[in-house]
């Protein structure tokens, strides 16, 4: 039974992976502009998409039907991820997890296909894009909760007496991460990222004059961005500061500093190459694995650090 | 423990049914009907009154800009033709005069009057991974006809804005997809989403006056007498305006000129 239960564990991991693997990929749709280039859906071009040949995949349809079938493949993945969580899984809450993992993936299939359907509308695009990273973060909860190491129980840690708590901090993080995916999101699906071209000036001003709803969305994105990684660095400074003692705090903390530093690296250069494909496409991942990392965080937090410790444990501790 | 299994095993069931439904290759490429039927009412204007010819050139003065250069890799079929296509025909000049150039009355015209719509379709090809003509006019609900002379998929994808959008698969050579637009709109993009490259314009218009500049950049229009304003609209260099006043019989003469410091404007 335990080998079954750290096999469930890898198997979540690798379902996690793949997710991340395929927000890449659906990055890839919207950086080479190919979300059109199978114009039906759920078939391709009239096939059943499982038999459509290879010799087919050119030009845009190569990233629209590798996305597709990335996306079948997750979505594979996680009805035997929820089948196996509900056959072995002995908390009913986690079971209920895996269920809401699968409701997610479906209903992210189901508006991927809306999206080809009624032609790119941005509202639809960016629920997608959404969606996903709500899934990403689904997965990587079910990942940590069916984990050994949360079984047996995190070390507690003491809360030091700070104005804010670690957990409420970290939580702040990561929502701010998540609205800035959100922007970002509608950024790529309203086609405004080059609605400022220049950086790190924006149309030569620091505030640009807002002349279109694109440029307002554009210069979001980038406020946004100064947001989160003050948030990261203010995370990560109170975690080596209070917490530097604790791996499973201190390195995901320091997982995120670097991301976010290769982040907004990779949000100057998407600018400085007119949005190149590999530059922006590796934002979008990077983007997700921040969300994951800060997410992460915040699960451990919220698990080890405690107020008042119980007297058992502060002996051990 | 059995009625999770059932309940899974039924999920995964409508799941694979939902993804793999659809047969083989599909023949099925009509875009959507546009509203509105072809015919026109009321005072429709009898077309042996435009019997005035306004001639002119669209010249480009200085060097022009070059066009983009193609990479076709991406499709072994485009692949084999990329000689012939080596960049994007959007700035395209011969003999000192801009071609794909559209040029049409943007004012002038009698109001109420309705003009006739021609039943003989508008074409355009895809040949080579190309659209041929990358640049047309047509009036609005007359018949367009939309190839695929390639042995290789393409999508047509209209970017209207001002009638239906429209995205229809032709997967296989020799489809030909029928549509019609149903209001006036220039330009109209076409594009195909599979090869990046491949883009052209067209212009739809609810009166006959227009045209598109031709080797040379020349081009003619009939028009019956009147005081007109003349548009020409270009991909890259956007548009221009002139007016002219012709008579009954009238020859005139109406010249743009455009240069690699105009910039294009937004319709």
């Amino acid at each position: 039974m335990r080998h079954e239960n750290i096999a469930l564990h890898r198997f979540i991991l690798f379902t996690t992976c793949c997710t991340a693997f395929l927000i890449f990929v659906g990055g890839l749709v919207t950086s080479t502009e190919s979300g059109l280039s199978v114009p039906d859906w759920p078939t391709t071009y009239g096939w059943n998409m499982f038999s459509f040949p290879y010799s087919k995949w050119v030009g845009g349809i190569f990233y629209e039907h590798g996305h597709r079938l990335t996306a079948s493949f997750v979505g594979f993945l996680t009805v035997i991820m929820t089948v196996w969580t509900w056959l072995k899984e002995k908390r009913a809450w986690v079971r209920w997890l895996s269920a809401a993992a699968l409701g997610a993936v479906i209903l992210q299939g189901v508006l991927g296909g809306l999206t080809v359907i009624f032609l790119l509308p941005a509202w639809i695009s960016t629920l997608h894009a959404c969606l996903a990273q709500t899934f990403f973060c689904t997965v990587i909860a079910l990942a940590v909760f069916t984990s050994p190491g949360w079984k047996r129980g995190l070390p507690v840690v003491k809360s030091q007496a700070e104005s804010i708590s670690l957990q409420t901090l970290c939580a702040a993080t990561t929502g701010a991460v998540f609205t800035q995916l959100i922007l970002g999101a509608l950024m790529r699906h309203t086609n405004a990222g080059l609605a400022i071209p220049d950086f790190p000036l924006s149309l030569g001003h620091i505030i640009p004059p807002f002349t279109s709803n694109k440029v307002i969305i554009h210069f979001a994105h980038r406020v946004a961005a100064v947001i989160v990684t003050a948030m990261i660095v203010w995370t990560f400074s109170r975690i080596s500061r209070s917490y530097s003692d604790h791996r499973l705090l201190f390195r995901p903390a320091l997982v995120m500093m670097v991301l976010v530093a290769i982040q907004l690296v990779l949000g100057a250069t998407t600018v400085w190459t007119a949005k190149a494909v590999f530059p922006t496409t590796v934002h979008v991942l990077t983007g997700a694995l921040v969300l994951g990392t800060s997410f992460l965080l915040t699960l451990r937090a919220y698990a080890m650090v405690v107020v008042n410790m119980p007297a058992d444990l502060r002996d051990a501790v | 423990m059995h009625k999770r299994v059932f309940f899974f095993c039924a999920l995964l069931s409508v799941a694979v049914l939902v993804a793999a439904c659809g047969g083989g290759g599909s023949n099925e490429t009509a875009p959507p009907p546009p509203p509105g039927g072809g015919a026109t009412g009321g005072n429709t204007f009898d077309m042996s009154k435009a019997n005035a010819t306004v001639t002119g050139k669209i010249s480009f003065e200085g060097t022009p800009p070059p066009n983009d250069k193609i990479q076709m890799s991406s499709d072994p079929y485009c692949q084999m033709h990329a000689a012939d296509y080596p960049t994007a025909e959007t700035v395209k000049v011969s003999d000192g005069g801009l071609e794909n150039v559209i040029i049409y009355v943007s004012s002038g015209l009698p109001a109420g009057t309705t003009f006739a719509t021609p039943t003989t379709p508008v074409e355009i090809d895809q040949q080579n991974c190309h659209y041929i003509p990358h640049a047309f006019t047509m009036m609005t609900n007359q018949p367009l006809k939309v190839k695929n002379n390639d042995m290789t998929l393409h999508n047509i994808h209209a970017w209207a804005e001002k009638n239906p959008q429209f995205n229809v698969a032709q997967p296989v050579k020799g489809l030909v997809s029928d549509t019609k637009f149903a209001n006036p709109e220039v330009p109209l993009p076409i594009r195909c989403d599979v090869h990046k490259w491949m883009g052209a314009f067209v212009g739809v218009f609810d009166h006959p006056f227009h045209t598109v500049s031709k080797q040379g950049g020349t081009f003619e229009l009939k028009l019956p007498p009147g005081n007109y304003e003349i548009t020409a609209w270009h991909e890259k260099f956007g548009k221009k305006t002139m007016m002219v006043e012709v008579k009954d019989n009238d020859k005139k003469e109406v010249n743009f000129s455009y240069s690699a410091s105009d910039k294009g404007t937004a319709d």
